[in-house]
């Protein structure tokens, strides 16, 4: 039932909303290693 | 402030108050009040999300941070994306398949009555503390910078907003958060801009990034692990996500939000994209006080920045040594005028060497000046006890009121009020559903006309409003009241989340098991607090942890009765 619910609400942009929980964390990876490029760069 | 800054303030709010009425019109239904009929689209869902955590201390304090500490403190916020990936997983499908008006009716759902109870009412207890003391702590900086009457303004800070959260309820609140931001944004773009434009000319974004990272302001990653240091990448990435989760996924001030969505699909995205945008955002405001940081180096500081209480300890005996630390003060302002001009010379010639000379003889002259503040802090703790002696939320308005131009000022108060509305209308409208869905109506009148419990819930939304502001008045003398906060916060946080992740993930758990848990770890932490066992974040934690291994250690007991 619940599996049929979460297919009717497919996400914009991907396939699935796995998809989308991946863009967020490989989003603050990436976020982390700007800040920590900013920091070395004006340290 | 100036005429201009009155007309500006006066106008922004005005309009603010006539955008909710105007949202507020419309027979209002209990799905309507509370949920918004469903129907909010992710964006606005999104928005406010960001204007109910986003309360006017954000705006003020952190900028503060940055300046005093660096831009550390981002890392705070590491966790809050990997938290709505867990929340968007778990917690938002089964609160939406099971059509919930708050987080605590799933928990007689899965558990029983008087779990939800005990949870609804710690919420209660918290929320409402905490929201009156949301009202207090902006409105004693801006009484003390400004000389507003303190009372007057806890009422205007609390009061307000009130008109249209009672009438329109959660429509009114996203409604008017959306715009509300879109102000806010655009002030604290321009506050950011002024800064720089503000700098001696020949100092650019660039230039003063490099000064403010040779001070070490732009610290954004700290990777060395310390127990005691609040803010590295390890707390930030695992204490942030606890504390995310919590909120977001327990507190009904969040989750009222994310419940108004028209589907599964917009609460997700709303989540998902505050995942992405919160951590730049916080970075781009803690950016400003590391900016404010350099424009202070060009032009004097105050010793103290809440000079309302430098004023009070001018009176008392410790007058004479308080001027003459500021003298000293000043002589060093004007030593470091001169090292920072030096350094920008430096930069641009790009010579490592006349660079690190440069750099160690401003850092030593900074220190000398960090010295001297604290003797004052000392001094200012002797004078006056009760006074506040932490000055890190007047930094950014000080710079606000007396250095922006006309005009501007009045726009940056008003998103001061702005930020606090935002917070303080979801918090109330949260507290009425808490009220009306899990004590009246559950409680005590189990079945009443509609039009009943939206009278019910605007009568409690209006009840919620007065106490909060009646709390306001009196939290004046609690001391930190940032930290106040957060104590009440960590009081709670930790035994309400041990309570949802047993619901979630410990299915074999049954209600009478979780409450007597939860009983006792709720007693365990206050008792921890009260005996000063350990700092109170880590009693967060403790609860949680606490209410589920007890929960599973007392199950075996209970098997023929729950």
């Amino acid at each position: 039932m619940q599996d049929k619910h979460l297919q009717e609400e497919k996400p914009p942009l991907f396939p699935t909303w796995n998809y989308w929980y991946i863009l967020v964390v490989a989003w603050l990876a990436l976020l982390i290693i700007l800040f920590y490029c900013f920091t070395k760069t004006f340290s | 402030m100036s005429s201009l800054d009155w007309i500006v303030l006066v106008a922004t709010l005005s309009v603010i108050i006539l955008y909710g009425v105007w949202k507020s019109r419309g027979k209002q239904s209990m799905e309507s009040y509370f949920l918004g009929n469903q129907s909010m689209p992710w964006y606005i869902v999104l928005l406010s999300i960001i204007g109910t955590q986003a309360s006017a201390i954000t705006f003020i304090s952190t900028p503060g941070q940055a300046y005093t500490d660096g831009m550390r403190f981002v890392q705070y916020y590491f966790g809050l994306p990997l938290a709505m990936v867990v929340l968007c997983i778990t917690f938002v499908p089964i609160f939406h398949r099971l059509k919930v008006y708050t987080a605590y009716e799933f928990l007689e759902q899965r558990f029983d009555l008087k779990t939800r109870t005990l949870t609804a009412a710690l919420f209660l207890v918290q929320r409402g503390l905490s929201t009156g003391i949301s009202i207090c702590a902006p409105s004693i900086i801006l009484s003390s910078l400004l000389g507003w009457n303190l009372y007057w303004t806890n009422l205007i800070m609390g009061g307000l907003l009130i008109i249209y959260t009672v009438a329109g309820g959660t429509r009114a609140v996203s409604y008017t958060q959306t715009l509300q931001l879109l102000v806010i944004f655009a002030g604290m773009f321009l506050a950011g801009w002024m800064v720089v434009h503000l700098l001696p000319e020949n100092i650019g974004m660039k230039e003063a990034l490099q000064v403010s990272g040779k001070m070490n302001k732009l610290n954004v990653i700290v990777t060395d692990f310390d127990w005691k240091d609040k803010y590295n990448i390890w707390s930030g990435l695992i204490g942030g996500f606890f504390l995310a989760l919590s909120y977001f996924g327990t507190d009904q001030s969040q989750v009222g939000r994310y419940l108004t969505a028209k589907s599964v699909k917009e609460s997700r995205l709303g989540l998902l994209i505050n995942g992405l945008v919160k951590v730049p955002m916080q970075f781009l405001i803690l950016l400003i006080g590391a900016l404010v940081f350099v424009f202070y180096l060009y032009f004097r500081a105050p010793l103290f920045f809440n000079e309302a209480q430098l004023a009070r300890v001018h009176k008392t005996e410790h007058g004479a040594a308080l001027t003459q630390l500021e003298n000293e003060f000043n002589s060093l302002s004007t030593t470091k005028q001169q090292q920072v001009k030096e350094l920008a010379v430096a930069l641009d010639k790009g010579e490592q060497t006349e660079i690190a000379t440069a750099q160690q003889a401003l850092q030593a002259t900074e220190d000398k000046a960090q010295h001297v503040r604290a003797e004052a802090v000392t001094l200012i703790k002797n004078a006056d006890p009760a006074g506040d002696a932490n000055d890190t939320n007047y930094i950014f308005l000080h710079f606000v009121v007396n250095s922006l131009p006309k005009g501007l000022v009045g726009l940056l108060i008003a998103i001061i009020f702005l930020a606090a509305w935002g917070s303080i209308a979801a918090a109330l409208n949260s507290l009425a559903s808490t009220t009306v869905v899990d004590v009246y109506k559950r409680l005590y009148k189990g079945e009443e006309s509609p039009e009943k419990y939206v009278r019910m819930s605007r009568i409690w939304t209006l009840i919620w409003g007065i106490f909060c502001i009646a709390v306001a008045q009196f939290a004046s003398g609690l001391g930190s009241l940032i930290e106040v906060v957060n104590v009440l916060g960590s009081w709670f946080y930790g035994t309400t989340l041990g309570i949802f992740l047993v619901a979630f993930y410990l299915k074999k758990v049954g209600g009478t098991a979780t409450f007597t848990a939860a009983i006792i770890a709720q007693i365990v932490v206050l008792i921890l607090f009260w005996m000063e066992v350990v700092s109170f974040l880590w009693l967060n934690a403790i609860g949680c942890m606490l209410v589920l291994a007890l929960a599973l250690v007392l199950q075996p007991f209970m098997k023929k009765t729950a």
